[in-house]
């Protein structure tokens, strides 16, 4: 289906894509091939799980995303999966944190995710989650650089699972 | 071969344009995700409808709608707040 703001979206900003991309051409992602899809290879049960996030979470005292450089941030963090919530902190200026600041799990459901861990719902929880910001300006370069990365770190930790969430 | 992978979204034209493998679309504020503070239950349905979808999708680029809305996200977010206090005080 192409691109288009005629879907039945009901998206409380609607045109968000366009809107920005006019503003700033070529900073928005846009791509004109589908990934092939990677199918599950076992039960849910028995999957390790990495939960992936642009919200710019990120432990406490480890270094802060450069959100105030015009182009972005191209690294990435890593939360350790057993982190109490009172050990993270966010970094990341474009998305309205007002629901986050007073409990995380809304953009970064670590709690939920662990109950469902215990409840045996998933296998595992990887020992590691990745964060980063979503502010980048270069989707090329974002390719290039962060992604790999993260991808190639994912493949080392032999994850089952990559839950991928925007901010 | 890759890794499978889901997304919740709450930009459906951002994700038109992107094109991952598999997603769930929710009408819902940037920067909520999985719903409201304190609304475990709704958090929790999120990513079980991601789960749900890494098993069902069966096209690549495919985008799910969930049956959700953020009006009465945010009303059941305020009764459980309201809970919370009452219970708390």
């Amino acid at each position: 289906m192409a691109p288009s703001d005629s879907s039945p979206s009901k998206q409380l900003r609607p045109g968000l894509w366009q809107v920005v991309n006019d503003r700033y051409p070529g900073s928005m992602i846009t791509k004109e091939d589908l990934v092939p899809l990677a199918a599950l290879k076992k039960p849910l049960s028995e999957c390790r799980v990495a939960f992936l996030s642009t919200s710019g979470v990120q432990p406490k005292g480890s270094l802060r995303f450069d959100t105030a450089h015009p182009v972005g941030d191209f690294t990435f963090r890593r939360v350790p999966s057993e982190s109490p919530v009172e050990d993270l902190e966010i970094h990341q200026l474009k998305y309205p944190t007002f629901g986050a600041e007073r409990d995380l799990n809304v953009i970064f459901p670590i709690e939920r995710l662990r109950e469902l861990r215990d409840e045996g719902v998933i296998g595992a929880l990887n020992k590691s989650f990745y964060t980063f910001i979503g502010y980048n300006m270069d989707p090329e370069r974002v390719e290039r650089t962060l992604a790999r990365d993260v991808a190639e770190a994912l493949v080392e930790d032999q994850v089952d699972i990559a839950l991928a969430a925007p901010a | 071969m890759g890794i499978p992978s889901v997304s919740p979204s709450v930009a459906r034209d951002v994700t038109e344009h992107a094109k991952p493998p598999r997603a769930v679309f929710l009408p819902f504020m940037m920067g909520h995700h999985f719903g409201v503070p304190f609304h475990k239950q709704l958090q929790r349905r999120v990513l079980m409808e991601m789960l749900a979808e890494l098993e069902s999708a069966t096209e690549s680029g495919s985008i799910r709608d969930l049956d959700l809305s953020w009006a009465q996200a945010r009303r059941e977010g305020k009764e459980i707040e309201a809970r919370l206090a009452s219970a708390g005080g």
